[in-house]
């Protein structure tokens, strides 16, 4: 791939309607240090559905991902510019309550992150930190949230043994479980199926779509496959910038960009 | 020819290499064995109950430890208290919070700086210190300046420990706190100091022997006790002064305690050193 700063970026964005839309970035740049990796990108998110990101290594899907959420503000020089509109308030404004977005916004990262306790802390864990319920309650919110993940059946008779003793695609669907736990609005997924095996794999996958019935769904994901297979709708970026977004079956069987066609025919990447 | 000269060469280099280590291997373990092997042979003999029941007794007469194995464990005790709750939260600062800004990563080098430099302070020095500021103004030998001494030693060890461990925790792991709406105090509280919980633990077990065979700060500071005593304002007996004490007196009862005071140290460190391989092996498992 021969790339010059003078090349055109075309960028094919296609519309979807405006109340439909449950979060999404307007011109966002991004910056770790003095390098900027995100060029300009706005992609809107459609509420209740899946949203894959593609695109080869360091184009910047990860980026985009970690700045929904603003994660990225954990390490000083890293920052984003132009707006992230959830439920059309912009969470890169100054006084917003990162916490409180992070409760809204979920996130499950690549490498299964259990924490050293017991399943059932796993999964209660967000839960105590805002809301004050009673043990039924609690208990009965741990149960749905694994039943959701389609963890429940496994664990149903370890509860209370440590999370860490689990499987990797197990302890996968237990961060699954511990994010929806807190009821967020939207989850971020970072590849969570690359560290996992076929099965475990498509348990994960089937439990992303049952999900979306209730949850707005952003998946970065290096398979093609997968996108094509759960995505309503798929973004392929490069170089930082968004090249095409479409319907996932338009995009995959008729891609309008010739970055995009070479992409998914893996004529490079 | 020349081949076979070079092959011949390297056979012998690495033959004397292999011996030379060996040896030096041998030699290092010959003066364990022989310290362990003086302390049992000297020590057993003198071992009975009245170790742990009397105090130390004046010269040709009747006693035991028990003043100076009560003292050592409240001044290690309330040390370690002190220690552990300094170098856990000034650990936590140095792996968490001192790369946050410039500033904040200056003033995290120059902590780590005097944390190293007071890792390997001769201990006389810091007894010396104490002496200064905790025994010379209250005009009177103390606990708690003994403690103090102790912990100024024990606090550098479970502070680079404490750092150590949380830095190797993953990364993802603090994101997965803080991404679940978690505060990073919150997240370190509840989700990292657990992780790194064997690791700390292994820290302070090794800080507490480490301190609890030191001789010179506790005679600056703590000085000892011919009797029995809880106050920490008034001077405690302690182990490694009444091995000093003992040990070069005349008397020999009061040399075969010093033995067995020096076997009861030698133990401890030993079985904390053995629990410490435990716990680390049992952490490596999960």
């Amino acid at each position: 791939m021969t790339d010059t700063k003078t090349e055109v970026y075309e960028s094919f964005v296609e519309a979807i309607p405006a109340d439909t839309i449950k979060l999404e970035t307007k011109n966002l740049d991004f910056f770790y240090g003095k390098n900027k990796s995100l060029h300009n990108v706005s992609i809107p998110f459609q509420r209740k559905s899946i949203t894959g990101l593609i695109g080869p290594s360091g184009c910047g899907k990860s980026t985009l991902l970690r700045a929904l959420n603003r994660i990225y503000a954990l390490y000083p020089g890293q920052k984003a510019e132009g707006q992230i509109l959830l439920d059309g308030a912009n969470v890169l404004d100054k006084g917003v309550d990162l916490s409180l977005l992070r409760a809204r916004v979920g996130m499950v990262f690549q490498q299964p992150t259990p924490f050293p306790m017991s399943i059932y802390d796993n999964v209660a864990f967000g839960v105590r930190l805002y809301e004050k319920i009673s043990k039924a309650d609690l208990d009965q919110r741990v149960e749905e949230s694994l039943k959701r993940s389609a963890l429940w059946n496994e664990v149903k008779d370890k509860l209370h043994t440590s999370g860490l003793g689990l499987s990797g695609g197990q302890q996968q669907r237990l961060c699954v479980a511990r994010s929806i736990a807190v009821r967020p609005e939207v989850i971020l997924l970072d590849e969570p199926a690359s560290a996992l095996d076929p099965i475990s794999t498509a348990k994960l996958e089937e439990t992303l779509v049952e999900l979306k019935a209730d949850y707005t769904i952003v998946i970065v994901t290096h398979n093609l496959q997968q996108a094509a297979r759960i995505s309503d709708h798929a973004a392929f970026m490069f170089l930082g910038r968004l090249i095409e977004f479409a319907q996932t079956a338009k995009l995959f069987d008729n891609p309008k960009a010739s970055r995009t066609a070479d992409y998914i025919t893996g004529r490079f990447g | 020819m020349a081949v076979l000269d070079r092959r011949n060469r390297r056979q012998i280099a690495n033959t004397a290499f292999v011996t030379f280590s060996t040896t030096a291997a041998v030699i290092a373990i010959s003066a364990l064995t022989a310290i362990l092997y003086s302390l049992l042979v000297k020590g057993v003999s003198g071992l009975n109950l009245d170790i742990f029941l009397l105090s130390t007794p004046a010269p040709m007469s009747q006693g035991g430890l028990a003043n100076a194995i009560v003292g050592s464990l409240m001044l290690c005790g309330v040390a370690m208290v002190g220690a552990v709750i300094v170098g856990v939260l000034a650990g936590t600062f140095l792996a968490e919070y001192s790369g946050l800004s410039p500033a904040l990563n200056a003033y995290g080098s120059v902590v780590r700086f005097l944390n190293d430099v007071l890792l390997s302070a001769p201990s006389i020095l810091i007894g010396l210190f104490v002496y200064y500021i905790a025994v010379k103004p209250v005009h009177g030998f103390n606990g708690w300046a003994g403690a103090l001494a102790l912990g100024l030693i024990a606090a550098p060890v479970v502070t680079r420990t404490t750092e150590d461990v949380l830095k190797l925790q993953a990364k993802q792991l603090r994101e997965s706190g803080v991404a679940l709406g978690a505060p990073m105090w919150v997240t370190i509280q509840k989700v990292l100091w657990r992780a790194s919980s064997g690791g700390i633990l292994t820290g302070a077990l090794l800080a507490f022997a480490r301190i609890s065979g030191e001789t010179a700060p506790l005679l600056f500071t703590s000085l000892g006790n011919q009797f029995m005593n809880f106050d920490m304002s008034k001077p405690i007996s302690n182990l490694p002064a009444v091995i000093f004490q003992f040990g070069l007196s005349a008397y020999d009862d009061w040399q075969r305690l010093a033995w067995v005071g020096a076997l009861l140290i030698a133990f401890a460190v030993l079985s904390i050193n053995i629990l410490v391989r435990v716990l680390s092996q049992e952490q490596k498992r999960s």
